[in-house]
C-alpha cells in the first residue's frame, strides 16, 4: 500500500463505520417498532386496536409496495390491487384445496404472484404514463372478471366460502387472534424493512434516476424496461403479502380484493401519505383507515367527509402529510441555522 | 444565534385532551358495566347503488325493535340497535362485525349484508362464536352446505332454490295451459343470476318437459342499457321470458323494453317483479307480469300482513320491501327465543331458534319456522300471480306449495353433495 493509499484508507474508515451505522439503523428501528407493535396487547385488551394494526399491516404493505412503483420509479398503476387480490385468492385456494402448511402456501402465492407479475408486467413496463396506468387497470379487471367468471373454482361474487383452513406450524396458530396478529405486524415490519433496503441500494437510486429522466439512464447503460419489470415484480410480492394478511383476517377472500377499487384506495392512501418519504404510505395508511373507522361510526356520509379530507391534502397542503411534515421539519431547521 | 420557543400545545390544553382521550376509551366499558340494554349490532349497506337494502332493513328492524321494547324488551333488557355501513363491501362487513362485537359490546348480530358480505360476517360469527342471523343473503349455500353451518348462525331469508321451485311449477303449468314452449331467460351475470335462472329451467322442464330454451342473455350488473339484450330477445322470437333481475336494473329494463312493446310479444316471468321497490317505479307497468312475490302487503291476504304493511309506511312514507319482512321476522324470532328462556345469552336462544315455530304476519299459514337442521327460514308466503298497473298491483297470488317444496330441495341437496 503506499502512503496516498494508505491515507485514504485512514480517511474512509470512519465514512465506512457511519455507513455501517446507517445500515444497522433501519434493522434497529424495525425490531424497536415490531417488539412495540407485539408488545401492544399487554397494555390493552381491545381485540379493535389489534384488529386495527392487522389491517393497518394488509393495506400498509400494499400500499408501500405500490409506492415503489409510484414515488420510487415514476410509474403510476391504476391496477396494483389485482396483486392484492392475486395474494388473497391464491393463499386461501391453496390453503383451501391443497391443504398444505401455512409457510408452503405462503411461499407458493408469492411464486405465483412473480410468474403472473412477470407477465403483466413484461406488457405494461413499456409503455409511459397514462397507458402504462389503463393497461394496468385493464389487466386488473381482467382478473377481476376471471375471478367473478370462473365460479366453481374461485365462487363467483359470493367469494371464497367456508373458511380459510389455518393449522398451526412452529408452534404459530393462525387461528388465535393473538398469534394472527403478532404474525402479522411481523411480516409488516419485514416487509417494510425489505422494501427499505430496495429503495436505498443502488437499484432503488436507479429507479429515482428512470423517474427522473429515464433517456439519461438509459444513455448511461441501465436497461430500463428490466429495472422497471423488476421493481413491478418486486411490488406485486409484498401488495401480494398484503392481500394474503387481509385473507387470514377476514378467512375469505372476496372479489371486491381484486376491484379497481382496491387501487383507487391505494393511489388514496398514497396522496394523504405522501410518495417523497418512505413511511408516507404508512402514515396514509393509519389515517385513511382512522378516518374511515371513525367517520363511518357516526355518519352514513362517509364518502363526503373522506372526499373533504382528500381535497385538503391536495388543495390545501398540496402533498401528502409526511411530505408536508418533512418539509416543515427541513424549513425549521434551515431558519434555526440563520440559512 | 437565538432560538424562540414557538408557542405550542399549553399544558391545560394536553391535560384536557388527555382527559377526553381517557374518557373516550373508557366510556364503552363504563356504558357497557352500567347498561341494562341488550346491544344488537347490525352490519348492512347503507350507501351506493343498493343502500335501499340496508335503509329497509334498519327501518323494519327498528319498528320490530321498538314493539318488543314497548312490551318490555327482551328478558327485561331493552334493545339498543347498533347499526353501521359496509359500503357493500365484505372486509369492511368483517371488521364493522367484529367491532360491533369487540368494541361496541354487542351480544347479537343482525347480519344485514346481501351476497359476499355475508359470508365474511359468518366467518366473523364462526371465529367469535356470537349468535347471528343472517337477513338479506339468498344465498342457498349459506346454509344449505354442511360447510357453512355453524351453531350459532341463523338465516332468516328466502332462499333461490325455494322461488326456483315455486317459480318452476307455475311456469309449467301456465305452459302447458298456453302451449308456450320456446322459452328464453334474460337474468344478472353474477352468481346469483346464473344459480337462480338455472334452478328455474330446471324445474320448469321437470314440470313440463317440452320446454326448450332458445335464447339466453346476462346484461351485467347495473348495466344502463339493454338496447342489445332487448333486441337479441325480440330476434329470437321466444314464447317465453324469464327474468330474475331485480331493482333498479328491472325497471331500466322493463322501461326500455316497454319501447320495443317486447310484453306484448312474450308472456313475461319476472321473479322479482311483486316488490314495492320495482313496482312503484316502472312508468307503465304492464299488465299481466307473472311475478313471485316479494314484499306486497296483499299476499298473504291477511288483516295481520295489510296490517304491518301500512304501520311501515306511515312510519317511514313508503312501502317496505323483500329485505324488511326477512329483518322484521329474525327481530320476532330473536324476541320469541328469548321470551322462551327468559334470558339474552346467546348459546340458550341458538338452541331454541332450532326448529323453533312462531306466529308472523308473513307465513304461508299464519306461522314461519326456523329449521332445526339447516337454521334457515321456511314456511314463509310464497307464490306467483300476474301484474296490473295500478294497486294492489298484483291482485291474485297463486301460494306455492310447501310439501312440494321440502321435496323437490330435499332432491336439490342431495345433487349438490350437500346431504
Amino acid at each position: 500500500m503506499t502512503e496516498l493509499e494508505a491515507g485514504c484508507a485512514e480517511r474512509l474508515a470512519p465514512a465506512r463505520d457511519v455507513a455501517g451505522l446507517h445500515r444497522y439503523r433501519d434493522v434497529l428501528i424495525a425490531l424497536i417498532a415490531f417488539a412495540v407493535l407485539a408488545s401492544l396487547p399487554l397494555f390493552s385488551s381491545s381485540k379493535s386496536l389489534l384488529d386495527f394494526v392487522i389491517r393497518c399491516s394488509a393495506y400498509g404493505l400494499f400500499a408501500t409496495s405500490l409506492n415503489l412503483l409510484v414515488g420510487y420509479t415514476g410509474l403510476t398503476s391504476f391496477g396494483h390491487g389485482m396483486f392484492f387480490g392475486l395474494g388473497a385468492y391464491s393463499f386461501g385456494l391453496i390453503m383451501q384445496k391443497l391443504g398444505v402448511s401455512i409457510p408452503v402456501a405462503f411461499v407458493a402465492t408469492l411464486a405465483i404472484t412473480a410468474v403472473i407479475a412477470a407477465v403483466i408486467g413484461a406488457i405494461c413496463v413499456r409503455l409511459k404514463e397514462i397507458y402504462f396506468a389503463f393497461v394496468t387497470l385493464a389487466f386488473q379487471m381482467l382478473i377481476h372478471s376471471t375471478i367473478l367468471s370462473w365460479a366453481s373454482f374461485t365462487g363467483g361474487d359470493q367469494g371464497l366460502r367456508g373458511g380459510i383452513p389455518r393449522p398451526a406450524f412452529l408452534g404459530i396458530n393462525l387461528a388465535d387472534h393473538a398469534h394472527l396478529y403478532v404474525a402479522s405486524c411481523a411480516l409488516l415490519i419485514l416487509g417494510l424493512l425489505a422494501m427499505r433496503q430496495i429503495a436505498q441500494s443502488p437499484f432503488g437510486y436507479t429507479l429515482r434516476m428512470i423517474r427522473d429522466n429515464a433517456a439519461r439512464a438509459s444513455f448511461l447503460g441501465i436497461d430500463v424496461w428490466r429495472a422497471k419489470l423488476t421493481v413491478f415484480v418486486l411490488a406485486a410480492l409484498f401488495a401480494s403479502m398484503g392481500g394474503m394478511v387481509m385473507a387470514l383476517f377476514v378467512s375469505g377472500a372476496y372479489p371486491e380484493f381484486a376491484y379497481w377499487t382496491i387501487s383507487g384506495e391505494g393511489i388514496f392512501i398514497n396522496m394523504l401519505g405522501g410518495v417523497s418519504t418512505f413511511l408516507g404510505p404508512m402514515a396514509g395508511t393509519v389515517l385513511l383507515l382512522l378516518l374511515n373507522d371513525t367517520v363511518t361510526r357516526f355518519t352514513d356520509y362517509h364518502g363526503i367527509v373522506l372526499g373533504v379530507v382528500i381535497l385538503f391534502f391536495a388543495l390545501g397542503l398540496r402533498k401528502g402529510l409526511l411530505d408536508f411534515v418533512a418539509e416543515w421539519f427541513a424549513h425549521r431547521r434551515d431558519a434555526g441555522e440563520g440559512r | 444565534m437565538t432560538r424562540t420557543r414557538t408557542p405550542g400545545i399549553s399544558r391545560r390544553s394536553t391535560l384536557a385532551l388527555m382527559g377526553a382521550g381517557a374518557m373516550s376509551v373508557a366510556a364503552p366499558w363504563v356504558a357497557r358495566a352500567q347498561a341494562k340494554t341488550i346491544k344488537i349490532g347490525m352490519p348492512t349497506i347503507l350507501s351506493g347503488r343498493v343502500a335501499q337494502l340496508g335503509t329497509s332493513s334498519r327501518n323494519a328492524v327498528l319498528l320490530e325493535v321498538e314493539k318488543v321494547n314497548a312490551a318490555g324488551g327482551l328478558a327485561g333488557r331493552q334493545i339498543e340497535m347498533v347499526i353501521r355501513d359496509s359500503k357493500g363491501q365484505p372486509q369492511e362487513a368483517a371488521r364493522v362485525a367484529r367491532e360491533l362485537v369487540n368494541t361496541d359490546g354487542c351480544e347479537w348480530l343482525i347480519d344485514g349484508e346481501a351476497s359476499s358480505g355475508s359470508f365474511a360476517v359468518h366467518e366473523v360469527a364462526r371465529d367469535l362464536g356470537v349468535l347471528c342471523v343472517h337477513t338479506c343473503s339468498e344465498a342457498s349455500s349459506l346454509t344449505a352446505d354442511p360447510k357453512q353451518h355453524i351453531p350459532n348462525a341463523f338465516r332468516c331469508v328466502r332462499q333461490g332454490i325455494h322461488d326456483s321451485i315455486v317459480g318452476g311449477s307455475y311456469a309449467a303449468a301456465i305452459s302447458k295451459a298456453k302451449g308456450l314452449k320456446k322459452w328464453a331467460t334474460c337474468s344478472p351475470d353474477y352468481a346469483y343470476g346464473r344459480d337462480t335462472t338455472g334452478e328455474f329451467t330446471l324445474y320448469l322442464k321437470r314440470f313440463a318437459p317440452d320446454v326448450e330454451v332458445i335464447s339466453d342473455s346476462w346484461p351485467k350488473l347495473f348495466q344502463p342499457d339493454y338496447t342489445e339484450v332487448v333486441t337479441k330477445i325480440l330476434q329470437a322470437k321466444p314464447q317465453a321470458l324469464y327474468s330474475c333481475l331485480w331493482g333498479g336494473d328491472l325497471t331500466s329494463w322493463i322501461d326500455q323494453a316497454n319501447i320495443y312493446a317486447m310484453f306484448g310479444q312474450m308472456e313475461v316471468f319476472a321473479v322479482n317483479m311483486a316488490d314495492y321497490t320495482a313496482l312503484t317505479v316502472v312508468k307503465n307497468l304492464p299488465k299481466g307480469i307473472h311475478s313471485g312475490n316479494r314484499y306486497i302487503k296483499t299476499f298473504p291476504a291477511t288483516p295481520e300482513n295489510a296490517a304491518w304493511g301500512d304501520a311501515y309506511k306511515a312510519k317511514y312514507n313508503e312501502y317496505p320491501t323483500n329485505w324488511s319482512w326477512q329483518n322484521a321476522t329474525a327481530v320476532m324470532f330473536l324476541a320469541e327465543a328469548a321470551k322462551k328462556v327468559n334470558s339474552t345469552d346467546g348459546k340458550k336462544i341458538a338452541e331454541v331458534l332450532k326448529g323453533l315455530t312462531i306466529k308472523c304476519p308473513f307465513g304461508a299459514d299464519g306461522t314461519v319456522t326456523m329449521r332445526g337442521d339447516d337454521h334457515t327460514l321456511v314456511g314463509y308466503a310464497i307464490g306467483w300471480g300476474t301484474t296490473i298497473p295500478q294497486e294492489p298491483y298484483v291482485p291474485e297470488v297463486k301460494a306455492g306449495d310447501w310439501k312440494t317444496i321440502f321435496e323437490l330441495e330435499a332432491e336439490w341437496k342431495k345433487s349438490k353433495g350437500y346431504t
